[in-house]
């Protein structure tokens, strides 16, 4: 018996340090964080983080990361691209371990968590002489509601038209050379196309999403970014237009589970006949399907509000990082006006930075649809809205869209839906 | 000569026990140097085992098991809440919908999946030419990687796709596969299905394999036929095999994820009715506003839940045996 004592009592210290291990992890903590006074000498090494741009822009990362080596000498850069596939819950694994680089690639949703936690700088202190030179709108998509600051640098900017097959208009019966410019004409056409196909061909094939209902007039969120308020009359009728579209076949059936990749098969295999794109999406077409490519047309972005959507991507600086006055070099090496132009020559994007958009790039035709696409978003670029409120996450949007689709159901009516929704998106916002 | 030195032996361990047990002149007791260093060699073997139990698997349990009690956010550590997330899970429509959704995998996969790869398995049991092909190929959806499966069966099963063109060629008309709630969990279990057959008629196989071929010629000259010796002799003889499939594919049923997500899509069907327990835990505990407290409640639920189904299923396979 006695040999047994000194095994059990080691068990038992391992059980009682396995338990006592995860408990310390709810103490304070050293955070070991860096210093948030980004004017000594730009030094050291620093890592890059990225969302899935390695694969096709290598290259000019690569030549971002020398110049910006050259010009600090002493500085050393680390790049690293994540594939975008699990993005959130990499940068997640990353920030509880204590493991975020320090520049990291982000969207305004995912800034406000980690600027919540204290991970993100406040560029309005550390780097506010950097404001001026970008689009006012976009130095804005950084701040989150609730909180002074600004916590990322803003990046490039993406918005596109709306493409619709002319072959399926026409063969409705519809003018294809009138596609629908307003929400009234939308539903109408949507409804006619379905009819007229015995429901074998919908115009839409997504549930409505939150900028939707942000495009649609609906106000999101109260000024003090403390509640949600899409279940509005407004909403509602947006909802009840959408569940009339869905009764009728002129929403997709499969549109309950649809995800964005989903929605592109659907339009590129013809099965629906309108879909938001970007001038990225042409290529696509002409490559993956030649027929539908004949066909397309492109219209703009149907909206009542005025403005476009409008998607933007940041770099934030990582408070805990031990060289700050790099990393907020970088970060804004990386996202200044000759990098953001140079960059946006390369992909179907449009830099945040003041005065880019009016380069002769983004204003002149020349006669090509890509080109026709690119000047048309440039210039709703400069009123688009990101309709996506910064503190929507990702739970939140499965609740809408949960919500949405018991509405199409008939499960509950849409006013119902819509009041479940911001019950359950206000108490996701308590939580976090 | 060899109970002469098994009694030497014993003589020698008496004695030294003996010195052993023998008081030392400071009066601290018996002397324990031999005997404390010999037990040390195997926990030393064990060490490395031990440490990698303790860091991956224990240690993960015992924090979730700790979690479970928090409001632990991604970022944000949380404070003891008692029994906080337990009692919202009870009010949460999704944990129950969760819950449902798992135990209608378990008892519509379980049946299927202890019965059909038996039925397989005595299919390819006979040394026939060609066996080899029709074994290896049942066992193909075993190694094939679940997201190729998932994306597969999502193509054929989709309102334009194979299955659906089939139906409406015979004049059935198209079924919302991907888009109906009950449709949809049903689609799953069959991919669940279809991917572990081949898994469960390679252990049926070697249950088989174990039957004396005497039971079957005895029954044959008994009059037995081919359906009688079925159920009186090699169900009998496999039957710890049935139990082992049954605890096994019951504990997977109810974990299920990949293949609901991939074809439920992230939102877990329409409305998300197609959830299951771990697509919630994964929902709503991951990200960077993913609620691990909460999501480890579930987790620990999920587990009270599997471990009851494997004793569950141990304690039928005692009574059937008393």
């Amino acid at each position: 018996m006695r040999i047994s004592r000194n095994p059990r009592r080691a068990v038992a210290a391992g059980a009682v340090l396995a338990v006592l291990l995860p408990l310390s992890a709810c103490g304070d903590g050293d955070d070991g964080g860096g210093s948030t006074d980004a004017s000594g000498k730009v030094e050291g090494e620093i890592t890059f983080q990225t969302w899935n741009l390695k694969a096709n822009f290598k290259s000019y990362f690569e030549g971002v990361v020398d110049g910006f080596e050259k010009k600090y000498p002493g500085t050393k850069v680390r790049w690293i691209d994540q594939p975008g596939e699990g993005y959130a819950d990499k940068i997640s694994a990353d920030a509880a371990a204590g493991t975020l680089p320090d520049v990291v690639n982000v969207s305004p949703d995912l800034v406000a968590p980690l600027a919540k936690a204290g991970l993100a700088l406040d560029l309005d202190k550390s780097a506010s002489k950097y404001e001026k030179e970008y689009l006012p709108g976009a130095w804005k998509s950084h701040q989150i509601p609730g909180m002074d600051g600004t916590y990322a640098f803003p990046w490039y900017l993406n918005t596109g038209p709306l493409f619709y097959n002319k072959r399926l208009f026409k063969d409705a019966g519809l003018d294809e050379n009138k596609p629908p410019t307003t929400y009234d004409e939308l539903f109408d056409d949507a409804l006619e196309l379905a009819d007229k196909s015995d429901g074998k061909v919908a115009t839409l094939a997504n549930v409505p999403t939150i900028e939707d209902f942000g495009r649609y007039g609906v106000p999101l969120m109260n000024k003090e970014g403390t509640g949600f308020t899409f279940n509005d009359a407004k909403g509602v009728e947006l909802l009840t237009k959408y569940k009339k579209l869905y009764d009728a076949k002129a929403l997709d059936g499969q549109a309950l589970t649809a995800t964005p990749e989903s929605t592109g098969k659907k339009f590129l295999t013809e099965a629906v006949a309108m879909n938001p794109g970007s001038a990225l999406d042409l290529e696509k077409f002409k490559k993956d399907a030649p027929r539908l490519y004949k066909n397309i047309g492109i219209t703009p972005q149907i909206s009542s509000t005025g403005k476009d959507n409008m998607y933007v991507m940041g770099v934030m600086v990582n408070t805990k990082t031990k060289q700050t006055p790099a990393a907020v070099a970088f970060a804004h090496y990386v996202t200044d006006s000759r990098r953001q132009m140079e960059f946006a020559k390369k992909v179907a994007i449009f830099p945040s930075t003041k005065g880019s958009l009016d380069d002769p790039y983004f204003t002149k035709q020349d006669g090509k649809d890509e080109t026709r696409v690119r000047v048309a978003a440039a210039k709703s670029i400069k009123t688009a809205v990101n309709y996506t409120p910064v503190l929507f996450s990702e739970q939140m949007k499965v609740e809408l869209r949960n919500s949405v689709a018991k509405a199409l159901q008939g499960k509950q009516s849409p006013k119902e839906a819509l009041d479940n929704a911001v019950k359950n998106c206000d108490r996701l916002l308590q939580q976090s | 000569m060899k109970s002469t030195t098994a009694s030497q032996a014993a003589a020698d361990l008496a004695g030294a026990d003996a010195e052993r047990k023998e008081p030392r002149p400071d009066g601290r007791g018996p002397r324990r140097g031999i005997r404390r260093q010999l037990p040390t060699s195997p926990w030393l073997f064990a060490a490395p085992g031990l440490a990698i139990v303790g860091i991956f698997i224990l240690y993960p349990f015992l924090s979730t098991l700790n979690n479970a009690f928090t409001d632990k956010r991604t970022l944000i550590e949380g404070d003891y809440v008692g029994f906080a997330n337990f009692q919202e899970l009870w009010h949460d429509e999704m944990f129950w919908i969760g819950l449902r959704n798992s135990t209608l995998y378990v008892l519509g996969v379980v049946p299927a999946l202890v019965v059909l790869p038996l039925l397989l398995a005595l299919l390819v049991q006979k040394h026939i030419p060609g066996i080899t092909f029709f074994r290896s190929a049942f066992y193909t959806p075993v190694v094939a990687s679940i997201v190729v499966v998932g994306l597969i069966w999502v193509w054929m099963l989709d309102e334009r796709g194979l299955v659906n063109a089939l139906l409406e060629a015979v004049g059935v008309g198209k079924a919302g596969f991907l888009s109906d709630q009950w449709l949809l969990l049903l689609s799953a279990m069959t991919v669940t299905v279809w991917k572990g057959l081949g898994y469960y008629m390679i252990i049926y196989l070697a249950a088989l394999a174990n039957v004396p071929r005497e039971l079957h010629e005895a029954a044959a000259v008994d009059g037995a036929g081919a359906v009688r010796r079925f159920f009186s002799v090699t169900v009998p003889a496999v039957r710890s095999t049935m139990v082992l499939v049954a605890a096994l594919s019951s504990v997977a049923a109810f974990k299920v994820f990949s293949e609901v997500y991939l074809m439920a899509g992230p939102t877990g069907g329409p409305a998300g009715e197609d959830t299951t327990l771990v697509m919630l835990v994964q929902r709503v505990g991951t990200g960077l506003t993913g609620r691990v407290g909460y999501a480890s409640a579930i987790s620990v639920v999920v587990f009270v839940v599997t471990v009851a189904l494997m004793l569950l299923v141990l304690r039928a396979d005692r009574k059937e045996d008393a």
